[in-house]
């Protein structure tokens, strides 16, 4: 039979081509809204600190291109940013162990089990602020801890305000554990149960299912909480600004002092250290899907 | 080929005499128990202190209960605009989740079904604001704002909004993943328009993904401070806000526990709300019987 | 290495349930012996499986691995490896360290570990896929490793739940050439659950069929078909006639009359139900006599079904037929399959031969 080019077959092509285009703006028009503003917060946010910190806006006067607001502060800059890394690291580290270990009890025990869930839970929707003021309230030289033990205020150490920055840490991993703790165990109840049930029929104790299943099988979930909270605690502010000292000071606030200072040329230095935190802070999210991509889970 | 199947190349430990009965072995619950016991002890005792303080007058040092129980703490929180505080975390809160849980769901359904070009790419961008400090956006775009003489509330909302997205589109990506289309179509199939679909399908269908998506929005803008208290430079003072005025001060404790407890009630009772919903609809509406939810091994 | 198997009165009842899920069933199963637990969906038969496993803990009852009570054993002591449905390879390893799991986790070296694998790939003939990552894997390949796995773990007996279901027939057929192979190798004790009943023929020794948890016939395969032991057995394995009538003296009498019982066997007196298979019954030109050991009945063909190769035929007593129009006949019926190529139509009549040695009469 020969092909007839008719209206009929003409139709017939176009419309699917017609509703593949229509899908198309459909998911367009869907993604949109959402897309423009995380787009113009992220890209905005990060392009406009940049602008700012090479003097192409400033508050008054002429735009000129210069890095000085790198430099002007160059020195509580590298500081603070030790500083975030050291506490940012120990409270991921901390928080991924602690999580892990109540992920682990949370799946594998059945009243404890449920205990630990339900606290961990109800920590979930604490606001890191309160969590600060409550882990002053706990363990400050006149917290609950030095008072249920009789320890006077001179030989409690400086927990709160000290040089370990011991209460800014406990707070973060106080907090992020929990975190750990909800996204690994919904991890390993619905995906790791089955793996663990052949396992045991394989004749692996439950120490050896640990070792050799559930914890490599949880990894990538601990990867990706671990990045979260990285980078959470390397931005955040409030809680080393309550808990913290005052110098040294970590990136964020050293940022928020010099940004609400009255200072004119604190505008582009707190942008500066805006744009090292954001450097640091993609840096480390590169550094963590590649890890992700080493796991042997990741499709 | 000869494959030695009646022994093993090495010592089985699994000899009959040691498969005779068996209890599981007591030091590994002993240990279980014990760890289970810190984990929870953790979770819990940073919120002790706040609860006691809330309800203390007076605590002098070294006393480990309070010296004088009362309400001044509360008095005091009312007296320095608590309530309104509140309300206008509440509002912000409601507000936060009022606009990211729609355009979360919208992006997740067009990433999961639809052809939305460069997936990839809008979901990076769409979690981006996650590995994106919040006071970057902030620094970055305040000056925009401000020339753009947008109000100080909608620039705080913008913002809080960009951070809640990566968090509702995720919830509705796993929401969606589970939701089968299918449903749909057989509805459409019945005769039922697009709005009725909606209405008595697709929703139903993923509103417990809707409703934890909304309750993580609602967190975002209910913990907020570093935002507010940048963008909004004191004209919106939620209860963040106080809590922090206050526990940087010296002598507040009971004030800043009153202000805290207030500030753990309501995400806490949302999230028992959530948790009764996600079981009652998990109940009623897919009441697939689980005969296989195991107990693992060991009675 | 191969156990004996016995289960004793094993009930399991779920939390919430009104029934058990599993009521009392007991059986066993010989060292090197293949089982099938055959039952329709929702008869317990997988509660059963994860009951021996250790999986699920029984509410009641004993289960013996040569002789002694594993009641109290977690799953990992009781030597046992079950192959499910879904492969379940770990994502985490290649196909090889997958198979060397057990031996891993037994504290054996890796290279020893992977020496003893590599035989039990060999044993799957899937030889030299050792180094692969287990996504690089088609569906009847991850079901051969999750075989070899559970092998290599030298189970005292293998547990298989539907590990076959999920594959396409073709398929489904080599990898029951290659549990029959394993058995004459390697002879473990195997327990299996399956829906499919021609599954159980193939592979199984025995067949203990269920239904609604309670065990209702524990025989070899053939007599599951020949001698049922109760109408339930019988339709369940796919018996289409049924012929009510009572048996006087050791005979039956029914619509096509008497059949005494075959050699060997004794009908109880009372109200039964004859069942024959009707892959027995033979059709035979109209007026045919009957030979020794065969009743012969008048019938006239009522339907005629395809089934491929055969037909089948529902035959309508003669006697019936006559005073009532064709079609809306419900008295009893006879069913019997011949070759398609049989001109038999709808209407032609014809005799059916019974053989008296496959008729068994049961409770109605």
């Amino acid at each position: 039979m020969l092909p007839i080019p008719g209206p009929g077959a003409a139709i017939a092509r176009a419309r699917p081509r017609a509703s593949a285009a229509r899908d198309r703006w459909m998911a367009l028009a869907f993604v949109a809204p959402a897309l423009l503003i995380a787009g113009f917060v992220v890209v905005g946010g990060i392009g406009m600190s940049v602008i700012q910190s090479v003097g192409l806006l400033p508050l008054v006067g002429e735009a000129e291109f210069s890095l000085d607001a790198y430099v002007a502060n160059g020195d509580e800059l590298l500081t603070g940013l030790a500083l975030s890394l050291g506490i940012a690291t120990a409270s991921t580290v901390l928080s991924c162990v602690i999580g892990l270990a109540a992920a682990i009890i949370i799946t594998q025990g059945r009243t404890t089990g449920r205990v630990v869930a339900a606290l961990s839970a109800l920590t979930i929707p604490i606001p890191h602020l309160v969590g600060a003021a409550s882990i002053g309230l706990l363990i400050a030289d006149s917290g609950l801890i030095p008072r249920l033990f009789g320890i006077p205020s001179a030989v409690w150490p400086d927990l709160v305000g000290g040089p370990w920055w011991v209460a800014v840490v406990l707070e973060y991993t106080w907090k992020e554990s929990a975190f750990v703790a909800l996204v690994v165990a919904g991890v390993l109840a619905t995906r790791v149960a089955r793996y663990d049930e052949t396992a045991a029929l394989l004749g692996a104790s439950r120490a050896r299912r640990l070792r050799h299943v559930v914890i490599p099988l949880a990894t990538p979930a601990v990867i990706v909480s671990a990045i979260i909270i990285f980078v959470y605690t390397l931005g955040s502010y409030e809680v080393a600004w309550l808990l913290g000292r005052p110098y040294p000071e970590p990136l964020p606030v050293l940022a928020f002092r010099l940004f609400t200072s009255i200072t004119l040329t604190s505008r582009p230095e707190a942008a500066a250290v805006a744009v090292v935190t954001t450097l640091v802070s993609l840096l480390v999210v590169a550094i963590g899907m590649a890890m992700l991509r080493r796991t042997p889970l990741w499709k | 080929m000869m494959i030695p199947y009646g022994q093993r190349i090495t010592p089985d430990p699994r000899t009959t005499r040691s498969r005779g009965l068996m209890r599981p072995r007591p030091v590994g619950r002993i240990v279980r128990i014990g760890v289970a016991a810190l984990l929870a002890l953790w979770f819990a005792l940073p919120v002790v202190p706040l609860l006691i303080w809330s309800v203390a007058n007076r605590w002098s040092f070294p006393s480990p209960l309070p010296t004088e129980w009362g309400f001044d703490g509360l008095a005091q929180a009312l007296a320095q605009g608590g309530v309104p505080a509140f309300g206008r975390s509440i509002l912000l809160g409601l507000a936060v989740a009022a606009i990211a849980t729609p355009l979360g769901a919208l992006a997740a359904r067009a990433l999961t079904f639809g052809r939305v070009p460069a997936p990839r790419l809008v979901s990076g961008i769409l979690l981006a604001p996650l590995a994106l400090p919040a006071f970057v956006a902030v620094m970055g775009l305040t000056i925009v704002l401000l020339r753009a003489r947008v109000p100080a509330t909608i620039a705080v909302l913008l913002l809080l909004v960009a951070a809640a997205l990566p968090y509702t589109v995720y919830t509705m990506r796993v929401a969606y993943a589970a939701h089968d289309i299918a449903f749909e179509e057989e509805a459409r199939t019945l005769g039922a328009s697009r709005a009725h679909v909606l209405a008595r399908v697709h929703l139903p269908l993923v509103a417990p993904g809707l409703a934890r998506a909304a309750f993580l929005a609602f967190l975002v803008g209910w913990s907020d401070y570093v935002v507010t208290v940048l963008v909004g430079g004191g004209t919106l003072v939620t209860l963040p806000l106080l809590v922090g005025a206050f526990a940087a001060g010296v002598g507040n404790d009971a004030v800043v526990a009153v202000l805290s407890v207030s500030a753990i009630i309501p995400p806490l009772l949302l999230l028992l709300a959530l948790g009764r919903f996600g079981r009652r609809y998990a109940g009623g509406r897919l009441a697939a019987p689980t005969p296989s939810r195991s107990p693992k091994g060991s009675p | 290495m191969s156990a004996s198997l016995a289960l004793d009165a094993l009930t399991k009842t779920f939390d919430g349930a009104d029934h058990a899920a599993v009521d009392a069933v007991s059986f066993s199963v010989a060292p090197g012996e293949c089982l099938a637990i055959l039952g329709p969906s929702g008869s317990g038969k997988s509660t059963v499986l994860r009951s021996i496993a250790g999986l699920d803990v029984p509410s009641s009852g004993r289960i013996l691995v040569d002789g002694a009570d594993v009641a109290g054993l977690a799953p990992e002591r009781r030597g046992m490896a079950m192959v499910f449905q879904r492969p379940l390879l770990f994502p985490h390893l290649s196909v090889l360290d997958n198979v060397a799991f057990a031996a891993t986790v037994a504290g054996q070296s890796k290279r020893e570990a992977r020496a003893d694998a590599t035989q039990f790939l060999e044993l799957v003939q899937l030889a030299g896929f050792g180094s692969r990552p287990v996504t690089a894997l088609s569906g009847g390949q991850e079901q051969r490793v999750a075989l070899a796995r559970a092998l290599a773990a030298r189970p005292r007996v293998l547990l298989l739940d539907e590990p076959f279901s999920a594959l396409d027939p073709e398929l489904r057929s080599d990898m029951h050439a290659l549990l029959a192979a394993i058995r004459a190798q390697v002879a473990p004790t195997v327990v299996m659950v399956t829906h499919d009943r021609d599954e159980a023929a193939i592979v199984a020794d025995r067949v203990a069929l269920l239904k609604r948890g309670r065990l209702l016939q524990h025989d070899v395969v053939e007599r599951l078909y020949t001698r049922p032991v109760s109408l339930d057995v019988s339709r369940l394995m796919g018996g289409r006639i049924e012929l009510a009538g009572v048996v006087r003296d050791g005979v039956h009498e029914s619509a096509i009359g008497r059949v005494a019982a075959p050699a060997g066997e004794t009908w109880a007196d009372g109200a039964g139900v004859l069942v024959v298979r009707q892959e027995a019954v033979q059709v035979a030109a109209a007026g045919a006599s009957a030979p020794e050991g065969f009743v012969a009945v008048d019938v006239v063909v009522a339907e005629r079904r395809a089934r491929g190769p055969r037909a089948e035929l529902a035959l309508a007593l003669t006697d019936q037929a006559a005073d009532a129009p064709a079609g809306s006949v419900d008295g009893p019926r006879l069913t019997a399959e011949v070759p398609a190529s049989r001109p038999l139509a709808i209407g032609e009549r014809a005799t059916a031969l019974i053989p008296r040695s496959a008729c068994t009469v049961v409770a109605g």
